[in-house]
């Protein structure tokens, strides 16, 4: 089995809410690219969480890695969570440590030595374009240089899973395309990427295949360009028409 | 990229903005004053374990005989004479000896003044009797021995009240114990409320740390070295003002000259246990943050 995430008959619900994921099953390869998208409010951020181990199904089964989440014991996440990089929405970068602590923690956790920590750390935020902030505050960083020391966060451990909620929402094209470069450089090394975004450009000029959200449920759509064109409109047909309102 | 396993304590600035907590703020100045108890109590721990062996010797080998005074003092030399050579004739008696004069007025002082000096009052002769502990005769046996021969021989076994007075003693002893054991249990409650508040403010950066793969362990490792560091500095700040009041409180018990109290002596060793509340309050409130954080994690996801 190739498969880096799997997701089997998933339902999730908030406490005594109602389902807000519906017997999602899906699968994703080792090495694929996905855009995820949705309208708003259709669960890209609760698929997210399940994916990156920061909830627990209400029901079906996930795998990550091979790795049946509900029967790996605790001690065995962190393990699992090292495999994979986020990049969060509102980017939860820790307020109190510089650009560069920020995105030195992942290797800080796992006890890397200092100087390969620092090599590293510089060579990564000097590719986002932060090289003169590296010992900038969060607080002092606009919110496009946030979200990059978010991307460098999430990638500087070389993860084999990389999910990012809305990585470009923030940031100009130049930017943009230079961290989608990241991403598919990533991809190319062996990483497997899942972007969730609204940007439907983006997702039309990468031709990559897509992971629909809707009525909380999932649906690989592989040819967006050709046979799943209609279907793709849709998810962007509703927020044009909520714009034009 | 090569990685090594941890093999020293990290003391770089921690993850977790846990140095600017203000839940933390009052901790040192806790721990500072539980400390200062604590250090009280073992001082008074010590001094009774130290007047209860004294009142132990006492024990051994105290039997005391009064004879009242008669109205020839040869005749009274020549009985107390008799009396002694009965003594020590007596199974469980190892010696036996008259108290000289001296020391009865003495003894008296306190209580008559400078009247116990008058040869108007006719002091009693005081036989001082050493026993075997193991086999010592009781006062009933001595008195039933002397008093055929002395009238008014009075037998004061120091025993029988020196015994109540090591029970008392020794029940203070044990709730001295408790009080410590108390103030180590109040101690480790703050230290485990304190944890909670702190987790709970910092519940955003260490679910962060979490998504980046940090075990509980490393989370915890930061709560603790903090806590062992605010553990260190409030039992230096308690120890450095028990020191002082012990000294003032040896001083006062000093002064005051009654012997029925017993004297605080201060020896090196209970300098080193009271010091010795250093690190073990650092090592209480490191570990004791610890097993909370690392219990409150295993109930994340």
């Amino acid at each position: 089995m190739n498969d880096v995430v799997r997701f089997e008959s998933v339902g999730l619900r908030y406490g005594l809410g109602p389902e807000v994921l519906q017997d999602v099953s899906f699968s994703l390869d080792s090495g694929s690219f996905h855009f995820l998208v949705g309208a708003s409010g259709a669960g890209k951020s609760s698929l997210l969480r399940l994916m990156y181990l920061a909830q627990r199904p209400s029901r079906g089964y996930i795998s990550l890695f091979g790795r049946d989440i509900s029967t790996t014991p605790r001690h065995e996440l962190p393990g699992l969570r090292r495999k994979i990089g986020v990049v969060f929405q509102e980017f939860r970068l820790l307020p109190h440590l510089s650009a560069f602590d920020n995105v030195a923690l992942p290797l800080r956790v796992v006890k890397a030595r200092e100087s390969e920590v620092k090599r590293h750390v510089e060579e990564l935020l000097a590719w986002v374009g932060l090289k003169d902030h590296m010992k900038a505050r969060p607080s002092t960083l606009s919110g496009g240089q946030q979200q990059r020391v978010a991307i460098a966060r999430a990638v500087i451990a070389k993860p084999k899973l990389l999910l990012a909620d809305e990585p470009t929402g923030n940031v100009d094209d130049h930017i943009a395309g230079r961290l989608m470069h990241l991403f598919g450089e990533l991809n190319k090394l062996g990483t497997s990427v899942v972007i969730a975004t609204h940007n439907e450009a983006l997702v039309r000029s990468s031709g990559k295949r897509v992971l629909k959200l809707a009525d909380g449920e999932v649906r690989i759509l592989e040819n967006i360009a050709d046979d799943d064109a209609d279907e793709f409109d849709s998810v962007f047909a509703a927020d044009r028409g909520r714009v034009l309102l | 990229m090569k990685f090594r396993l941890p093999t020293r304590i990290d003391w770089r600035t921690p993850d977790l903005p846990i140095a600017q907590d203000d839940t933390t703020r009052f901790l040192p100045w806790l721990m500072a004053f539980m400390v200062f108890l604590a250090a009280l109590s073992i001082a008074g721990m010590f001094v009774l374990a130290d007047a209860a062996r004294t009142l132990d010797r006492g024990i051994e080998n105290t039997i005391t005989i009064q004879v009242p005074a008669g109205e020839n003092q040869r005749a009274d030399e020549e009985r107390i004479a008799g009396a002694i050579a009965m003594l020590k004739q007596m199974p469980g008696v190892a010696g036996a000896d008259v108290l000289p004069r001296e020391r009865v007025v003495q003894l008296l002082e306190p209580w008559l003044g400078s009247a116990a000096r008058s040869t108007e009052i006719p002091l009693p002769w005081v036989i001082d009797v050493q026993v075997e502990r193991a086999n010592a005769p009781k006062a009933e046996m001595i008195s039933a021995l002397l008093t055929p021969y002395i009238t008014g021989v009075q037998v004061d076994d120091h025993g029988v009240w020196l015994r109540s007075l090591l029970r008392a003693v020794h029940s203070v002893e044990w709730i001295a114990i408790i009080i410590v054991i108390l103030i180590a249990v109040a101690t480790a409650a703050t230290v485990v409320f304190t944890t909670r508040a702190g987790m709970a403010l910092h519940r955003d950066t260490i679910e962060v740390m979490h998504f980046v793969g940090a075990h509980d362990a490393y989370i915890a490792r930061q709560f603790a070295i903090r806590a062992s560091m605010l553990g260190f500095k409030g039992s230096l700040i308690g120890v450095a003002l028990a020191g002082p009041a012990l000294l003032l409180l040896t001083m006062l018990m000093g002064n005051l000259g009654f012997g029925l109290l017993p004297q605080i002596h201060l020896s090196v060793g209970v300098w080193l246990a009271i010091a010795t509340l250093i690190p073990v309050a650092a090592a209480v409130a490191m570990v004791t943050t610890r097993a909370t954080v690392m219990k409150s994690l295993a109930r994340m996801v």
